[in-house]
């Protein structure tokens, strides 16, 4: 069940806050485009090969759905091409934050993340990490479902969804009760769980953290002196304004697609 | 197979974000005042100098910010709303030029509606959702409070001072009001290059020295015009304010809509950026696909 991680989850868990952060900060479309870029360099890069790789794709496909709910939101109103360009740019921001986690979601486990959480937290710690792990692990149903229903014949379409879907739900339920029940009977959180290989803060997980943690630094500070290229006008629309130094900000939270990964190490 | 498959929706999605910008260059088909339609009025006041624009309308009722937007068209107005599209941030040059109204605050743009006599309620609504109508007046404030007794409050003109009947004004074509709109690229910090103001004014000299009416003094607009970020003093309504009347800009400077400029330098530098990315990606992935099959 030990997966061999890379980074220590610690650095992964700034990360991923950090470069949400920064998301949070800007509507632009091009530092929004270049964040994507970086999550799916991070996520080629440093993916635990297994069924959690797939939750990239997950994110990336939930991230598209939101971004045209969210502009078809709009037709509910006054439609032109500000208000549409407002809403595709909240959207794509929505779905920049869901893509970052879909990449946290693949290049980390979630439970090396509970077991960093103190012992006193270590309930809100369990469930935040089944919280987290359930996409992955839906993922990971949904294909296990769909194998066995291929094998008996079933095709898959929209009319057997809700014979996948009904298995999925009642085996995620399980899955979870089960995995809270052996987490809690190995002692996580209660002082006697093992230390059987900890992760290390390796200097590169330190220089991960660091970076990312200035680059949502610069990000907060440009936001709060208000860049006028991080939110474009979109009503009269004009073509949003790029600033090189934003797009080396950014750039910065790529180094964990470039530190060597332990993994492939022999 | 499957990577391929996510290679494109990552270029895709990269491709989709910037394909919003152009979509707007062709809306400024209007031409200036014709008679007989129905005429609003809009006062801006930006601190500094006041301008007035008589404003044909394109229906019998049109919201606040349509009117704006009118003005745009018919005078070259700069204009920049925020919020979606729901809130005006910016006119004449001056207020934030991004999409946050309130990045200015305490300074911002106070609204008010005028009774066509000179006298001036504030809005209790927003322009979004207020009517105007043929002979209403609507003013625009540029300073801090927040109410009709803290915040400074537009010039006592009358409808007729700004929509009277005038000699024809000669269509001067107002010098390229359009290429300075785009503010600098590695600028940021600057509001829309400062020369917003310089739209209306040069137009706006012409015209207010020829008319005859007493309320329209043509001073020094233009010196006035680069009031971009200097924190305003409350106005002090004892000082004769400059009030310039806005003329209609000829075809071709209204046919010149902001964002029709191209995509600025940086934005091919972040593509580079993104297409490298993706690229380094793909390579990695199937580097590590080699390595783990083998």
């Amino acid at each position: 069940m030990h997966r061999d991680s890379g980074l220590h989850p610690g650095a992964w868990i700034t990360w991923a806050t950090c470069a949400g952060l920064v998301t949070f900060t800007t509507t632009n479309p091009f530092y929004l485009a270049l964040i994507v870029a970086v999550s799916f360099f991070v996520y080629a890069a440093q993916r635990i090969p297994g069924p959690t790789a797939r939750s990239f794709r997950l994110f990336a496909i939930a991230g598209l759905v939101t971004v045209a709910v969210r502009t078809s939101l709009v037709f509910l109103g006054t439609v032109d091409a500000g208000n549409v360009a407002f809403a595709a740019l909240e959207g794509a921001r929505l779905a920049t934050l869901l893509i970052i986690f879909g990449t946290f979601n693949a290049v980390t486990d979630p439970f090396g993340v509970v077991r960093l959480a103190p012992r006193r937290f270590h309930e809100p710690a369990l469930a935040a990490a089944l919280a987290l792990s359930i996409a992955p692990r839906t993922v990971a149903m949904v294909g296990r479902v769909r194998e066995a229903q291929t094998l008996r014949g079933i095709p898959t379409s929209w009319r057997t969804l809700p014979a996948l879907a009904v298995p999925v739900l009642e085996t995620g339920m399980e899955e979870a009760l089960t995995l809270a029940e052996s987490m809690d009977a190995r002692g996580h959180g209660r002082g006697r769980r093992s230390r059987y290989r900890p992760s290390r803060w390796t200097p590169a997980a330190v220089a991960v953290s660091a970076s990312a943690f200035a680059s949502a630094a610069v990000s907060l500070a440009a936001a709060w002196q208000q860049g006028r290229d991080l939110h474009p006008a979109t009503s009269p629309l004009t073509w949003p304004q790029v600033r090189p130094a934003m797009l080396a900000v950014i750039g910065i939270l790529a180094l964990p697609g470039v530190v060597r990964s332990p993994r492939e190490d022999p | 197979m499957k990577a391929r498959r996510l290679r494109l929706l990552v270029v895709g999605l990269a491709l989709t974000f910037p394909a919003f910008g152009p979509a707007v260059a062709g809306t400024g088909v209007s031409c200036a005042a014709v008679g007989g339609a129905p005429h609003a009025a809009l006062v801006i006041d930006n601190g500094s100098r006041t301008s007035t624009y008589c404003v044909a309308l394109d229906d019998s009722s049109v919201s606040g910010l349509h009117l704006i937007q009118l003005a745009g068209r018919q005078y070259g107005l700069q204009y920049g709303l925020g919020f979606g599209g729901q809130a005006v941030c910016q006119l004449d040059g001056t207020g934030p030029s991004g999409g946050d109204c309130f990045a200015d605050y305490p300074d911002y743009w106070g609204y008010w509606h005028g009774d066509g006599d000179g006298n001036w309620s504030w809005a209790g609504s927003g322009a979004a959702s207020a009517s105007i109508g043929e002979g209403d007046m609507e003013g625009w404030v540029w300073g801090p409070g927040d109410s009709g007794t803290t915040h400074a409050s537009p010039p006592a003109l009358a409808f007729g001072d700004v929509c009277e009947p005038e000699p024809e004004p000669s269509p001067s074509p107002a010098p390229s009001p359009s290429p300075s709109l785009d503010p600098a690229p590695a600028g940021g910090g600057t509001t829309g290059s400062g020369s917003g103001g310089s739209d209306a004014s040069p137009g706006a000299d012409a015209n207010a020295s020829g008319a005859a009416s007493p309320a329209h003094a043509s001073a020094s607009a233009r010196a006035n015009a680069h009031a971009t970020r200097t924190p305003s003093a409350e106005p002090t309504p004892s000082l004769a304010q400059t009030i310039v009347r806005a003329s209609p800009v000829g075809a071709l400077a209204a046919g010149a809509s902001p964002g029709s400029g191209g995509p600025p330098a940086g934005a091919l530098l972040a593509l580079i950026a993104v297409a490298a990315l993706g690229a380094a990606g793909w390579l990695t992935m199937r580097r590590r696909r080699a390595l783990a099959s083998r």
